[in-house]
This record gives structure tokens, C-alpha cells and sequence, in this order.
């Protein structure tokens, strides 16, 4: 079945698209930047970090990228005022959330956030630091597991669930509370279905999950290489 | 019963359950929804099945749901054969045995009746009961239901909801039957579109619209499903709907299930409603038995089955993707849409959602058709709406108006506005999702646009009122503590953004935020409305945005002035009795000085608190009583008499010299600053007790020829003996302060002068102008304004007033003027626009004011003042108002009528309200604002002149001796800090060691009030000066008062 072929205004470019798209999928390919954090190619779209909301003529609310199918005719602003300032709030949320301290990660210089923050302009975080106190899991052999770093973009469950197809990953808690947990909430180390891929820590945009035996600064990761697996084993266009 | 195959057996069970309806014998119905249970209908039920078991009477007794009136429960109803239904309220389960006998002989005993209904439209068929009972009234001439219209609650309170015959009596399946038998099903949705009903969750998307979506949708399998997950503070309208009616909603999901071609439903209701539970169970069952679910429903080849499926608890579970999850197993997460529940729902399959009050309109509009619909409500918003009316309200409970129906409607005439005559100030609309309307805004009509415009939603219909005791601050903090810990986690503009939103709110109500924290927390509120994935975070800042709208200025009293004026939030305020004080005393220390026995401690803390203690202890509009926790056992503490107590016998006593000189020796070492106040009235001493006691070098200009202001020419000596003003007046003249007496400020001493000898100068002239009313006559002799009349009398002066007086007015003024006309040997007549409760005198002046001889006239507006051949009143004429709609005070406005009536009398005082003298104003080069005083800052005080300070009646319009004191207060805190360059305020004030435990038992004794000495003594003059009518408390009395404390000023709880 041949999919419809529709033609899209991006930025006020016209581009071709195809049916089932999403604006973020073809803003990319006209090579134009939308920011994200929780979106990797290749596995399912969330909408949950919500730094890939774009406007759309003709409808008053402002949409995530990710998930927004292109339609015929739409007209599509990647950035204004308005957009930068929510995603630099979107930032600054989540630094204040957690405990950020890039000075001791393992993934500083190579974490995404941190490129994030310095793409978007965050300099300083207006709103109060919350300082959770989070355990660190340390019972796998070879990974680790740093609450304090994790930014809940969940990449690691779907990894784990669409690639890999082990589920050890799943999000515990509401709210505030919400908490990536292993199995049934158990440690890492004892998480039977967990088959030590390491997928979910290529995934990973920060240092919550990481290997062992690196020191600040050492651990780089290949996301890219999660999307190009993914890609084929077709498990998301 | 078999299943129901033909319109035969159909009729057969209608009639059968007609018989159980209206049966031939009396039926006593009980109000059995949770409401009524939780005020002891089951006891009720019992009480009266007992009744009926030993005297073997033949009554039937029923089971039935909710009619809504919560505040009047429990509801027993009561028809017997040929007469109207009749509604009891409040009834106790003592009372059975007695009503049981009322019915079988026939008569009624008063006390418990409520209304009567004498025919009932169930939409789907009409029952007359019969007429009867000429002095009970009708159903709708109840103002709890005056203006309501029952679509949805068709059937709620009349029909037993466990029992499907009773349905079906009243019209029920008719309308399924009818569309089964059209088999049109494009129709019905015609139909639905054309009735423009709007989902009833919040959104209010047109339903007929997601019906043809849906039933366009190709499946092999669809699902319609019932969002019953109802989890709003404070509305409770789909637990009543399902508990009192539970068919209406099975009912109208088979229709939806038929027209859109589907054939499984889903009630997702809430664990939290057991009753409402079991009874769809049961319902679900019966529908089941008689042929209305499962194969070939009604013999008509349609099959459909419901399921009834237990929410876990999550308010984000009403959202339908996430209520979607919750079904399927998963946590309940919503997730983005597209793809919409009609493409991709339950399992994948096209699904529908619609809330239980959609449901409950199908079936009406089925039978009805649309145009009978649309005849109700707004143009864009047709039909009705259940609101569940909550809160600061007279009368709470389920009311069902038409859309567009003003907001004020349903406070002020269905709800009979605040609870204790306390003033309302806003309405939350649609619970945490939705937005706080305030008073100003009540003409508002509530539909979906309207509501929307104010940044307010219809939400689920939710209406919770707030009155003058709730902070702004702590409600929006309240609403956003609620959706941030519903908040699924998902996106980070609701699971980051509230908490930190939260926190910030946090902030204010501790008095730790900043103005800037206004702006952050704007900017963030506004982002997560537009980012968030779901509509709880879309909605969740809607109560924060809204009162930072409507409500800005409580805000900023929580960052710039540390003041919570409400007394919510505990960290601003000492205890809530000093939060009510304009002069912000420390009530509780000086009970408990008192109670210790350190007499002359607690005078020093009074008198440093507030400069003139006797005299406000005799005239102060108290408002520590309205606040006082105590109320809450049985009344007030009478604060203000033990107060008076204090200083009278200090001041009033040998005690007198020693204690002055312990105040003078407090007096903080000359600072070489020299202060000017326009006024000798209460602001001015005030403000120059405390300037003295900083050491400045204070000048008092006095237009009068003594000091004391309204104290002393407005107050009448029977409330307030000169002797007592002079005593406190001397200790402020020992602490330096000069007076220059007969010398008007602007006019006799230029404002530059000032400017150039005085480093600050403080305004505090009162408002001695009276509003003159134009009306024909006032220039006839008699005609006295109240104000100039009071202070003739005070100053010996002598008035002609002749027999008969008229005052106009109902505030302080007027009650003055009345009772000193009465000492002159007058009879007088009080002629008032509005009833006696909204008077705004001291409720204790007006009635004395009565038991002097003083008579009222009420709803009466003066007309024209007629004079004799010689100049002088002869007689008043005065036209009858009567009440019309509320006015933006919350009191209705009073509508002249035609009606004249003519007063004989020798004078008129007219007391309808004082202004500044518009002259000096002018002459004092300050702005004035439209009001009439002068232009100030909220909280400097600072005028639009440099150095040049207002406060009291020349900021705020006439207001009484308390709040004028405040200003005096706070003018000489800020200008001294100013002048200063530091803060010494607290400096001044001694401290004190005492007890800070909360008694270990509480007293159990009641309030003490003064004693009001007998009219014939009072109104005997000595040496032609009128005795003090309220004489204070006892040494005993006093004590007592003071052990009655509960001590809220200590917050921490002891070792013991």
C-alpha cells in the first residue's frame, strides 16, 4: 500500500511528507532543529518531556512534535518567543527536580541535558532545588543506577520493552514520587528478566544509568546505535 | 420475571410498578443516598419500620434516592392516595412513631414539613399525586428550588432505585424501546446533534459530534464507556445521579451502544462510592433479568452488555486515555492524542467516553426531541447542569438549573447566601481544574464560554463558595496541593511545574515569598496550562491563575505587609482574634497577665498595644469576636470588654499616676525630629502616642477647640463618658505632644508651611461632612445632618428638635442620633431603605436603640421633607422599597415601589453617611482619588506629596474608631523607619514573661456580656448629663472571661 504523500509548511518552508508522519520526523528531514529529551529514533513516541512543542495554525494549543501527525496543508512554527521561554522553563524544571551536579558525573561534557541547557540559553535555575534524598543502585555487576540523575524520560523502559523485549523497566509512583524501578521493584542485580544488554544505558540522555568502572567525564554513550538496531528489527518506522 | 420480549409484557410491568409507586395505601419514601444516610436515614428507616410492624398500619414504605436539598436531611416523603406528596425535612428517627400516627389520622404536624409536590414531570411521563394542603408550599416556591429544572434528576428522591418495575413506571426504557424499534440509529445521532447537548465532564465537546465520529469508526469490536470516576473536591453529583437513578444511565449507554454499534459498556466508576456501586450492580442485574441487557434486548435482535469496573483511586483516571490505561491493566497514565478513543481506545477498538450526566440527558431527548431540548438553556450551552453547591453557603446540595443562569442565582437565591450573615467573595467553579470567580463577577451566566472567558471551566459542576474567612492564597495553594499529588508523572510540566508552583505558593503562605516569586509563579502557570500532556496539568494552574487575576492584592499582602487578612495561614498571625485587629493587639498576653493576677502588666501591654483602651473598649466594633475560636464551643470571648475591664481600673483608679509614669518612662530618647498631624481624633493621638514614644517631637493641629475627634463630638456621653477621653488623652499630652487647637490645616496653616518646619507630616482629618441626599425640603429648620447634630449636642449647644423625630439611616450615626434625640425628650422614628438585618450599626446599639422606644420603619426611602406655613419640618413622606436583585455587596438592592406613606414630625436627621470635606482636600494640594479621599499607597501610606503621610477616614471614608487607629498605627511605624533609617519599632513595645500553655481543661463557663443598666435609669439625666448605659464587667466576670481563652497564640504543644 503506497502511503499518501502530503506537503507540510515548516518554518514557512514547504516540504513533502508522508502520510503517518510526524512533524517532528519531517522537520528533521528538512533539517530543521526541534529540541527533545525523551524522544529516540526508533523507539515509540511519548510526549513526555514536552520540549518538542511546536505551534500549529489553526489550533490554539501548542503540540509536541513527536506525536503530532503532519496532515495535509499544516503550517508548523518550530520556535518563537513563547516556545524558547516554556523549554528554558522545561530545563530549568528539570535541573531543579533532582540532584544535577555535573562537576562529579560520569557523563559530564556528554550528557545530554547539559547540551540541552547550553542550546536553549539556561544559565541559572529560578525556581527552588528540591536536593531528594535518592538511593543509587549498585547491585548489577556491570551498571549502575543513579536516581539522582534521571530525568524520567523513560528511553530505558522502552528500550528494554520494544528492543530488547526483556520489560525490566517500568516507572513506579505518581507524581513528584514517580521512580524508575527494575522488575518488581527489585535491585538491578536481582532483576531476573534483565538479560545485562546494556541497552538501556546507551539510551540513556544522562548519567542515571551508566557503567561501572568509569570516573567523571568518562562515560560517553551511543544512542544512535539504540535507533539503528531498532531500525532493524523494525520495531518503529 | 421472564425477559421482556413484547410491548405487552413491557405494559404489564409498568403497570406493576406503578402499583408500587402510587399505591392505594400511604407510602412513606426515605432519602437513602449517601447524603441522607449520613445523617441517620437508616435509623430513620428503621423507625419507622418499627412503627409499622407494631402498630400493623397500612402503609408501605419505600427505599428512594437523593432530592437533593443536602443541608435538609434526612428527606422522608409521604403520599397519601389522592393527596400531594408530601417532603419532610430534618427528620430524626424519633419522630417516626409520631409522623406514622399524623398519617393514619390524617392530620400533619407542622414542625418537620418542608414543601409539597402536587404533580411531577419526569420528562418521560408525568405523575399528578393530587392537590391538597393550601398552607404548605409548593416544591418550586422553596428557595432552595425556585428557578431549578430537573432533566437529569428526573427521577431522583420519587422512585426506588433497586427497583427496575418503578423505572419503568415512570417512562423508563421507553425511550430504548422506541429507538429499537425505529432502528434508525443515524437518526438518534441526528437527533443528539441537533439537541447541541455538550459532554457534561468538563470539556463540554458536542456530544452528537463524537457519536458520529464514533459510529463512522469500522471495527469488529467498539466500546461505549461511563466516566463515573468522579474525583473533584467537593462535587459529588454523578455519586448522587448513580445512587438515586442508576437506570437513567443503563438506559441511555444502550441507546449510545445501538446507535454507534457497539455492544460492550463500561461503567468506570469510583471505588470510593460503595452505595453508588451496589446499586448499578443491582441495577445492572435487574436490566440483565428483564430483558433491557444482554442477547436480543426487548425481543428486538440488539445485544449489549454492561460491566461495572472499580476505579484504583486516581483522579488522572477521569482523563479518558488514562482512564483507557486503568482498564487495560495499566497505571493510569494518559497518553497524547491523536490517535482520539474513537479511532484507537479500549484494546485498540473505537471507543466512546462520556460522563454519567451525558448519559442521563439521551434518553429525554430521545423522547422529547431535540427542539424541546434546545427550549432550555443558552444558545451554545443547551439543557441543564447539576451543580453540587458547596462550601461558605446556607444551602448546600444538588441544584439543576439551566445553562446561562446567572452565577448569583445560584449563590444568593438558591443557596440564600453566606452562612451567618457573612460576606461571600468567590466562587470556585469546576473544583481543581477550574478557576475562582469572584463576588464582583456573580452576573456572570454559567456556560462553557462564559466560564472559559474568566480562565474559570464548567468542569464536572463542582461550585464551592468562599466567604471573608478564606485566604485567597491558601486556596489556590489548597487546589494546586491536590492536582500535584494527583499528577501522574508523566510529562515535567505538571509532575516538576506544580511541585514547584506548590512550593512558591508555600512560600507566600509562610510570608517568605517575594514580588517576585508573583511573576515566576505567573510565567510558570501559564506554561504549564500550555504545555502539559493531559487536561489535568492543563487545568491544574486554572486555580492559581485565577485568583492572581481576581485576587492580586491578597497576594501582595502576603509578601509586602506579612498579613493574611483572612487568619488562614497560621505563620502571619499571632492568633486569629489579633489578625482581626486593626490595631493588631496582643489579645491573648493580656488575658493571661490578667488571669495572673499582674493587673498593672496587663494595662502596660493594652495601653502599648493600643493608646486609647477605654474608650475602644467601650465603642469598638469588636471584630476579634467574629473570629474567635471559641465560637466553635459555644461563644466568642468577650476580649473587648475584658479590655475595657483593664483600663478602667487602671485609668480610671489611683492606680492612674503610676502607671502613666511608667509609660512616660518609657519614652525613647529624643530623636531631634519633628512631626505635624492634621486631626486630634482617634488616628491622630494614635499615630502620636507612638511618634512620642519613638522620642520625636510631635504637633497635634486641631480644627476643634478640644482633642478626641469623633470620640468626643460624635460619640454620645452615654456611650462614652468625656471623663473617660480626658484620662487617656492626659497621659498622651504627659508624653510631650503638642496641641494646636481652632486651626485648620490648608486653610489656617498652609500645607508649605508645614512642608518647611516638620520632617513628616501626617493627615488624619475624619470625615465630618454628611452625603447630602437631594431631596425636596432639606432646607426646611429641622433638618439637622447627623453629624452636626451629634456634635452640637456634645457641645452644649441647644438644638430645637420638637416631639417627633425622623432619622434616615441604619448605620452607627443614625442609632446615635435616635438614642440622644430620645434623651431630649423625642419620640423618634428610624427610617431605614433595607430590613434590619442588613443595618449596618452594632447590633446591640440598634437594640437598645428598641428597648429605649425607638421605632423602625424598613424598607422605606425618604421621599420629601414638608414644611409648615413657618418654614419648619412639618411632616416626611417616604416611599415603600421592596427587595430586588443583589447588588455587588451581596445585599439586595431596594426598588422604589409606588407606595406613600406620610410621617408627622418636627425634625429630620438624616445619617445616610459621611464623607471628607471635599474643601480641605482640595485646599491641601494632595490628590484625591474618585472616591473622594486622598491618594495613597497601600502600604507606605505615603501620599502623592513627599513626607506628606495619610491615614484613617481621609484614606479609607468613614469607618470606625478601630480601623482609624490602625492607620495611626502603621503611619507612625512607616515614618519612623523612613525617618530613621532603621527599624526601632519593636523596640518600644516591653516584653513580658508569662505562661504560653494551653490551659489543661478547658472552661466550661459561658460568656459574660456588659450589663446594659434598665432603660428608666438611663434615660434620666444627672446634672443634664445621660448616665453610661453598658456598665463593665466584675473582677470576677472579668477573670472568668480570661480563663475562657483556648489560647491559639500557642502553637507548639507542650512537655506535658
Amino acid at each position: 500500500m503506497t502511503q499518501k504523500k502530503l506537503s507540510v509548511r515548516i518554518d514557512g518552508e514547504l516540504v513533502n511528507a508522508t502520510e503517518g508522519q510526524s512533524i517532528l520526523q519531517v522537520a528533521r528531514a528538512a533539517g530543521k532543529y526541534i529540541p527533545t529529551l525523551c524522544y529516540l529514533e526508533g523507539l515509540s513516541s511519548v510526549g513526555a518531556c514536552r520540549l518538542c512543542i511546536v505551534e500549529v495554525s489553526g489550533s490554539g494549543r501548542l503540540l509536541p512534535a513527536c506525536t503530532t501527525p503532519v496532515q495535509d496543508g499544516m503550517s508548523v512554527t518550530t520556535n518563537s518567543p513563547k516556545l524558547a521561554r516554556y523549554r528554558r522553563i522545561t530545563l530549568e524544571l528539570l535541573f531543579a527536580e533532582r540532584n544535577h551536579t555535573c562537576s562529579v558525573c560520569v557523563s559530564n561534557g556528554n550528557c545530554e541535558l547539559q547540551a540541552m541547557a547550553k542550546t536553549l540559553g539556561v544559565t541559572s535555575i529560578r525556581y527552588p532545588h528540591n536536593f531528594p534524598k535518592l538511593p543509587v543502585d549498585l547491585s548489577h555487576t556491570r551498571y549502575v543506577l543513579d536516581h539522582n540523575r534521571c530525568i524520567l524520560c523513560t528511553r530505558c523502559v522502552r528500550v528494554c520493552a520494544e528492543v530488547e523485549g526483556a520489560h525490566v523497566w517500568a516507572v513506579t509512583a505518581r507524581g513528584i514520587q514517580s521512580k524508575i524501578v527494575s522488575d518488581l521493584n527489585q535491585q538491578w542485580g536481582e532483576a531476573s528478566n534483565c538479560t545485562s544488554c546494556g541497552k538501556c544505558v546507551q539510551a540513556c540522555p544522562t548519567g542515571a544509568l551508566a557503567e561501572k568502572g568509569f570516573a567523571v567525564e568518562e562515560m560517553t554513550k551511543r544512542s544512535d546505535h539504540i535507533s539503528m538496531i531498532a531500525g532493524r528489527k523494525g520495531v518503529h518506522a | 420475571m421472564p425477559r421482556i420480549q413484547d410491548i405487552g409484557t413491557f405494559n404489564e410491568v409498568r403497570e406493576s410498578g406503578m402499583a408500587k409507586l402510587v399505591p392505594p395505601v400511604p407510602r412513606i419514601g426515605i432519602g437513602m443516598g449517601t447524603c441522607g444516610r449520613g445523617n441517620g436515614a437508616e435509623g430513620v428507616y428503621h423507625g419507622f419500620a418499627e412503627a409499622i410492624d407494631r402498630t400493623g398500619a397500612e402503609v408501605v414504605l419505600a427505599n428512594l434516592g437523593c432530592f437533593g436539598c443536602c443541608s435538609e436531611e434526612p428527606i422522608v416523603n409521604i403520599r397519601v392516595p389522592g393527596r400531594p406528596l408530601i417532603l419532610l425535612h430534618q427528620v430524626q428517627a424519633d419522630d417516626c412513631k409520631r409522623i406514622l400516627t399524623d398519617i393514619t389520622t390524617g392530620k400533619l404536624t407542622p414542625d418537620r414539613v418542608y414543601c409539597k409536590i402536587e404533580e411531577w414531570d419526569h420528562i418521560t411521563t408525568h405523575i399528578r399525586y393530587g392537590p391538597g394542603y393550601p398552607e404548605i408550599p409548593h416544591w418550586h416556591e422553596v428557595p432552595f428550588f425556585k428557578g431549578q429544572k430537573k432533566i437529569v434528576l428526573r427521577n431522583c428522591g420519587f422512585i426506588n432505585p433497586d427497583d427496575i418495575e418503578e423505572y419503568i413506571a415512570v417512562g423508563g426504557y421507553q425511550a430504548l424501546y422506541k429507538v429499537l424499534i425505529d432502528n434508525r440509529p443515524e437518526m438518534v445521532i441526528e437527533q443528539i446533534k441537533a439537541s447541541k447537548l455538550r459532554g457534561r465532564g468538563g470539556a463540554g465537546y458536542l456530544t452528537g459530534n463524537k457519536w458520529e465520529f464514533m459510529a463512522r469508526a469500522k471495527a469488529e469490536q467498539k466500546y461505549v464507556i461511563c466516566n463515573a470516576d468522579e474525583g473533584d473536591p467537593g462535587a459529588y453529583m454523578n455519586r448522587n445521579e448513580i445512587e438515586s437513578d442508576p437506570h437513567s444511565l443503563l438506559e441511555g449507554m444502550i441507546i449510545g451502544g445501538y446507535v454507534m454499534g457497539a455492544t460492550q459498556g463500561i461503567v468506570y466508576v469510583r471505588a470510593e462510592y460503595p452505595l453508588a456501586v451496589h446499586r448499578l450492580t443491582r441495577a445492572v442485574e435487574q436490566a440483565r433479568e428483564y430483558g433491557m441487557l444482554g442477547q436480543d434486548i426487548l425481543g428486538r435482535g440488539f445485544s449489549f452488555d454492561i460491566q461495572i469496573v472499580e476505579g484504583a483511586g486516581a483522579f488522572v483516571c477521569g482523563e479518558e486515555t488514562a482512564l483507557i490505561a486503568s482498564l487495560e491493566g495499566y497505571a493510569g497514565r494518559p497518553r497524547p492524542r491523536p490517535p482520539f478513543p474513537a479511532q484507537k481506545g479500549l484494546w485498540g477498538m473505537p471507543t466512546n467516553i462520556n460522563n454519567v450526566e451525558t448519559w442521563y440527558n439521551v434518553a429525554p431527548i430521545v423522547m422529547k426531541g431535540p427542539a424541546w431540548f434546545t427550549e432550555t438553556g443558552s444558545p451554545k450551552s443547551a439543557g441543564t447542569k447539576v451543580f453540587s453547591l458547596v462550601g461558605k453557603v446556607h444551602s448546600t446540595g444538588l441544584v439543576e438549573l439551566p445553562l446561562g443562569t446567572p452565577l448569583k442565582t445560584l449563590v444568593y437565591d438558591i443557596g440564600e447566601g453566606g452562612v451567618n450573615g457573612r460576606s461571600i467573595k468567590a466562587v470556585q467553579s469546576g473544583g481543581p481544574s477550574g478557576g475562582c470567580i469572584p463576588q464582583e463577577m456573580f452576573d456572570t451566566p454559567v456556560d462553557y464560554e462564559s466560564l472559559a472567558q474568566l480562565g474559570a471551566i464548567m468542569g464536572s459542576g463542582g461550585m464551592v463558595v468562599m466567604d471573608e474567612d478564606n485566604c485567597m492564597v491558601d486556596v489556590s495553594r489548597f487546589f494546586l496541593e491536590f492536582t500535584h499529588s494527583e499528577s501522574c508523572g508523566k510529562c515535567v510540566p505538571c509532575r516538576v511545574g506544580l511541585n514547584k508552583a506548590l512550593r512558591i505558593l508555600n512560600a507566600f503562605t509562610e510570608g517568605n515569598a517575594t514580588s517576585q516569586h508573583l511573576e515566576v509563579l505567573d510565567e510558570l502557570g501559564r506554561m504549564i496550562r500550555d504545555c502539559s500532556l493531559c487536561g489535568l496539568g492543563q487545568s491544574a494552574p486554572n486555580p492559581v491563575l485565577t485568583t492572581m487575576r481576581h485576587f492580586r492584592h491578597e497576594f501582595e499582602d502576603h509578601i509586602l505587609a506579612h498579613r493574611c487578612r483572612a487568619g488562614v495561614c497560621q505563620e502571619l498571625a499571632l492568633s486569629p482574634c489579633e489578625n482581626s485587629c486593626p490595631l493588631h493587639m496582643n489579645i491573648p498576653r493580656f488575658l493571661q497577665l490578667y488571669k495572673e493576677g499582674r493587673l498593672e502588666e496587663a494595662f502596660e501591654s493594652v495601653i502599648m498595644d493600643n493608646p486609647l483602651p477605654a474608650s475602644t473598649g467601650r465603642v469598638c466594633q469588636h471584630p476579634c469576636d467574629n473570629r474567635c475560636r471559641r465560637q466553635s464551643i459555644d461563644e466568642a470571648v468577650n476580649m473587648r470588654d475584658v479590655h475595657r475591664f483593664i483600663a478602667d481600673s487602671v485609668l480610671l483608679s489611683d492606680k492612674y499616676e503610676d502607671a502613666v509614669a511608667r509609660i512616660v518612662a518609657r519614652r525613647m530618647e529624643p530623636t531631634g525630629r519633628k512631626i505635624a498631624i492634621a486631626g486630634a481624633g482617634p488616628t491622630g493621638l494614635t499615630c502620636a502616642f507612638y511618634m512620642a514614644m519613638l522620642g520625636h517631637s510631635v504637633t497635634i493641629i486641631e480644627s476643634q477647640p478640644a482633642p478626641g475627634g469623633m470620640l468626643r463630638y460624635a460619640l454620645p456621653e452615654y456611650r462614652l463618658p468625656k471623663t473617660v477621653l480626658d484620662r487617656e488623652i492626659g497621659l498622651i499630652e504627659k508624653l510631650g505632644v503638642q496641641f494646636a487647637y481652632n486651626q485648620r490645616v490648608g486653610f489656617d496653616v498652609p500645607l508649605n508651611e508645614l512642608d518647611d518646619n516638620y520632617d513628616a507630616v501626617f493627615i488624619a482629618i475624619g470625615t465630618w461632612k454628611e452625603s447630602w441626599l437631594y431631596l425636596a425640603g432639606t432646607e426646611l429648620k429641622g433638618v439637622y445632618p447627623a453629624l452636626n447634630f451629634l456634635e452640637m449636642v456634645a457641645k452644649g449647644e441647644s438644638v430645637k428638635l420638637g416631639k417627633r423625630v425622623a432619622v434616615i439611616g441604619g448605620g452607627n450615626a443614625a442609632i446615635d442620633s435616635a438614642r440622644t434625640a430620645m434623651r431630649m425628650g423625642a419620640e423618634v422614628n428610624i427610617i431605614y431603605r433595607r430590613e434590619r438585618k442588613d443595618m449596618p450599626a452594632i447590633e446591640e446599639e440598634t437594640e437598645a436603640a428598641r428597648q429605649e422606644g425607638a421605632r423602625f420603619s424598613f424598607l422605606a426611602a425618604p421621599h420629601r421633607i414638608i414644611g409648615g406655613p413657618d418654614g419648619s419640618v412639618k411632616a416626611i413622606e417616604v416611599v415603600k422599597t421592596r427587595l430586588g436583585e443583589y447588588d455587588s455587596s451581596g445585599r439586595r438592592k431596594p426598588v422604589l415601589t409606588d407606595e406613600i406613606q406620610r410621617f408627622d414630625c418636627d425634625a429630620v436627621v438624616l445619617a445616610v453617611g459621611e464623607v471628607l470635606d471635599l474643601d480641605f482636600a482640595r485646599a491641601s494640594g494632595l490628590q484625591i482619588k474618585e472616591s473622594g479621599t486622598i491618594d495613597y499607597d497601600r502600604f507606605s501610606l505615603e501620599t502623592s506629596r513627599p513626607r506628606f503621610y495619610a491615614g484613617g477616614d481621609a484614606i479609607s471614608g468613614a469607618s470606625n474608631v478601630s480601623n482609624a487607629m490602625g492607620y495611626g498605627k502603621k503611619a507612625a511605624r512607616i515614618m519612623d523607619e523612613r525617618l530613621m533609617g532603621v527599624q526601632r519599632w519593636h523596640d518600644v513595645f516591653p516584653s513580658f514573661e508569662y505562661d504560653r500553655t494551653v490551659p489543661h481543661e478547658t472552661s466550661q463557663c459561658r460568656r459574660h456580656a456588659g450589663h446594659h443598666i434598665p432603660v428608666s435609669i438611663r434615660m434620666r439625666a444627672a446634672d443634664s448629663i445621660f448616665p453610661e448605659v453598658v456598665d463593665g464587667l466584675t473582677p470576677l466576670e472579668a477573670t472568668e472571661e480570661a480563663n475562657r481563652c483556648l489560647r491559639c497564640d500557642v502553637k507548639t504543644v507542650g512537655a506535658h
